[in-house]
């Protein structure tokens, strides 16, 4: 059998030049997504970047195995949001095109182009056209037109776009990318940096043979979880991925106005029976995938209605009693606003709460908001407050910075109030519930992301890319995680790995990302790996009245024991010894010089 | 939780799965449920590894066609094996006999692939109101259509195996079966109905239309 090559689609589109490049030595080593875009990070974007200028890089990654667990995109870049690194997931039929275009490796743009621009693949036709007619439009308007429009061109319906809205046009730092209707991009400001290089959407078509090694080992181990996959997950096919919801309620897992409760009555509106019954229309899946765990839903009734959209746990989570919203009427339309200007729901779901319990303590006012009444639960002046932001108009200007630049702009004492880690806002996360939870989202080198947390295993399956919400089941069908991989890439690629190796791979991706955001020099994983002050100070009581907090001393004895799990050191850092055993001793002096600092 | 009790997993379940339906004799074809199918293409997989040994959608003989409604909906598109005065394709084939035709024995739509024009003719496709025939021209350039995955008499559909919703189903027709015959297009058009009555393209109304204001 011969080496599988990997190529990678570079676009400058600085100066509209492209080009394919071998990658195949670093996907060995990285293997694809997420591992890899921290690896293209470190070589291509200076030390210290603006994350906003055009020294930045946008890259959509994937892996050998994308496709065949879902068809996940890992879009990496420097965060606007975080100033680190910066990555986000997004699933649909996206990635897997990209194979059938034949960039197993994806695309990464560099440079930033002088015009609205979006990017055209058919498989080797490659080129960048104008995007004037499109600006200011939604992701998904603008996926609409540009399906109509060049279905004529290249006579096929199915053709994938990613694309920007509003916010990401306006450079509002955690804008989101929006593909297929529900699948985004939306983690730390990933559609920002595809704004700020003037890029407004990628589209791509294939029609190549995906070239797998061994295809008849492939549809064996798309047949063997197919078939038990569908069993496994029936509940997430009739309710969708906002069925989590309902149970987070009750572990006091999920935050309740801006983090002050732990239960409220509204919670038990969020009923993933009632959503499934009275509203849901069908059941949609990525590509792949027999769960179909999107269900989008159509609700008819006044004085909100007709409208549709999708929930899951990601883009509604914000959107429920942490900013006091009852029940699903409400939460649906504000998730497909919040689509519509292009935003990260999750995110900016979190600026709103904080604003919230600022305008109730009184510490900003309905003039400084330009006349918006932010009561809990408002809708109307929710929406009119995400239209500020998303434009970037009054207090949005400040707001749309995101939660680590925007308190210091509105200051008074409102500091203290921003829910967040490392810059990003914890919405859909009561920490007070899971010392798990708290000790994983904090010790992630990326912020306080509930998807992307930084165990190696979670990001070598980002890298792969698999759908996260199948880890366990994959677990269950196939032994391990690197059972399944292992198979999976003797498959698509004809590796032969040993446990060993699996391991090393998962390691180095994991060390990788947490060099990147060290060396960015903001992130100082003992002083930054931490949770706001509230979580260790006030109590809050479940539905049972049960109290609820979080211990110092025990969570930062417990984060010792997770970074030495990492192979990390007890102060979160990876060891000169332990880089050259990852292979990654370029690191070790750049890692030397800015922890000395 | 206190409530819960470890024990192992009950081995297995007596069901009334649709594996135990037995296939159709005589007159048979698939028919595809397009309000179920969740546009997963693990159809086109089996299609393409049944036919070619490969994976590669672009050799399957069913297709998926995905549409923005604008909630994704996608719809499948396969051969109906039509009537005799409904073979539009047959039909339309210029070469004598036609290269597509219907095979009684075989009990299936057949290409003699070394004869078959390919995609420069294309006039089955054409005829055809789904426009089920398909072509790839870098390794197919010959009209691939439905043969039920017949080999030496045994008809076993991969597609209808494979589908994890049982969007697919292998049947004797109940009804005029090319009546199956639409096309992707129509059936999106059809589903958006469902959404009536959103505006085109739109899912919600802006917040300016409902509360006023600039």
């Amino acid at each position: 059998m011969r080496d599988k090559k990997f190529k990678l689609l570079e676009v400058d589109l600085s100066n509209e030049k492209i080009q394919t490049v071998d990658v195949t030595s670093e996907v060995r080593r990285f293997v694809g997504g997420r591992s890899l875009g921290a690896k293209l990070l470190w070589d291509r974007v200076p030390p210290k970047a603006d994350p906003l200028s055009a020294e930045n890089v946008l890259y959509f990654g994937i892996g050998p195995m994308t496709g065949l667990l879902g068809s996940v995109t890992n879009v990496s870049a420097k965060s606007p949001l975080t100033h680190l690194r910066g990555q986000s997931n997004m699933n649909g039929h996206f990635g897997v095109e990209f194979i059938y275009a034949g960039y197993n490796s994806g695309v990464i743009f560099t440079g930033k182009a002088s015009r609205p621009v979006y990017l055209f693949i058919k498989d080797s036709q490659v080129e960048i056209r104008d995007a004037s007619h499109l600006s200011g439009k939604s992701g998904i308007e603008t996926q609409n037109l540009l399906t109509e429009e060049l279905k004529k061109e290249i006579d096929d319906q199915n053709i994938r776009v990613a694309a920007i809205g509003p916010a990401g046009e306006n450079m509002v730092r955690n804008a989101d990318i929006c593909h297929d209707f529900y699948h985004h991009a939306a983690r730390l400001g990933m559609g920002t940096v595809m704004g700020s290089k003037k890029l407004k959407a990628v589209v791509v078509k294939g029609t190549r043979s995906p070239d797998y090694a061994h295809p008849d080992k492939v549809l064996e181990i798309m047949k063997k979880w197919l078939h038990a996959g569908r069993l496994y997950r029936i509940q997430n096919r009739r309710w969708g991925h906002t069925q989590s919801m309902s149970g987070r309620y009750y572990k006091t897992v999920e935050g309740i106005k801006n983090k002050q409760k732990g239960w409220d009555d509204m919670c038990d509106l969020f009923n993933p029976v009632l959503l499934e019954q009275r509203y849901k229309i069908w059941g949609d899946a990525c590509h792949g995938c027999p769960v179909a765990c999107k269900v989008p839903y159509f609700m008819m009734g006044p004085p909100l209605g007709p409208f549709a959209g999708e929930l899951r746990h990601d883009n509604a989570g914000g959107w429920s009693a942490n900013v006091m919203i009852p029940g699903y009427e409400l939460q649906g339309y504000l998730c497909s606003y919040v689509d519509y200007l292009g935003l990260d729901g999750e995110d900016v779901s979190g600026v709103v709460a904080w604003m919230m319990e600022c305008y109730e303590k009184g510490l900003v006012t309905k003039e400084d908001l330009g006349g918006i009444d932010l009561t809990w639960g408002n809708v109307e002046a929710i929406c009119a407050l995400l239209k500020k932001i998303a434009h970037r108009e009054g207090i949005g200007d400040a707001l749309a910075d995101g939660l680590k630049f925007a308190p210091a702009k509105i200051g008074k004492g409102t500091e203290k109030f921003a829910i967040t880690g490392k810059g990003v806002a914890i919405t859909s996360y009561e920490p007070r519930g899971s010392m798990k939870d708290a000790l994983e989202l904090a010790g992630t080198a990326v912020g306080e992301i509930h998807g992307a947390r930084g165990n190696p295993d979670r990001i070598m399956f980002d890298s792969l890319t698999g759908c996260s919400f199948w880890r366990s089941t994959v677990q269950d069908i196939y032994g391990s995680i690197a059972d399944w991989a292992i198979q999976g890439l003797h498959a698509t690629c004809d590796w032969k790995l040993s446990q060993e190796d699996w391991r090393l791979l998962e390691l180095r991706g994991a060390t990788m990302e947490r060099c990147y955001s060290i060396r960015e020099g903001h992130y100082v994983p003992e002083r930054d790996d931490v949770m706001p002050e509230r979580f260790f100070q006030e109590t809050i009581y479940n539905k049972y009245n049960e109290p609820k907090k979080l211990n110092k001393e025990e969570f930062l004895a417990k984060r010792k024991e997770l970074y030495r799990s990492y192979g990390l050191k007890d102060d979160g850092t990876p060891s000169p010894e332990f880089l050259e055993q990852l292979g990654l001793e370029f690191a070790i002096p750049v890692m030397e010089e800015t922890l000395k600092s | 939780m206190s409530d819960e009790k470890k024990q192992p997993a009950e081995e297995e379940k007596n069901g009334w799965g649709i594996e135990k339906i037995p296939y159709p004799k005589g007159v048979a074809y698939i028919s595809a449920r397009w309000d179920v199918c969740v546009g997963c293409g693990a159809c086109e997989m089996a299609c393409s590894m049944f036919h070619y040994g490969t994976v590669n959608r672009e050799l399957s003989r069913i297709r998926i066609y995905r549409y923005l409604l604008p909630l994704p909906k996608s719809v499948q598109n396969v051969c109906s094996q039509c009537p005799e005065k409904e073979r539009e394709c047959q039909k339309a084939c210029p070469e004598d006999p036609p290269v597509i035709h219907y095979d009684p024995e075989r009990q299936h739509m057949v290409v003699d692939e070394d004869r078959c024009l390919g995609s420069g003719c294309g006039q089955c496709r054409d005829a055809c109101p789904a426009q089920v025939p398909r072509f790839y021209p870098p390794e197919q350039d010959v009209s691939m259509v439905c043969d039920l995955c017949e080999k030496d008499g045994r008809r076993r559909p991969q597609c209808v195996e494979i589908c994890p919703t049982q969007a697919l189903e292998f049947i004797s027709p109940k009804i005029p079966h090319h009546l199956e015959r639409i096309h992707p297009d129509e059936k999106a058009a059809s589903l958006a109905n469902r959404l009536y009555p959103l505006p085109k393209g739109r899912v919600i109304r802006m917040p300016e239309e409902i509360w006023g204001g600039k």
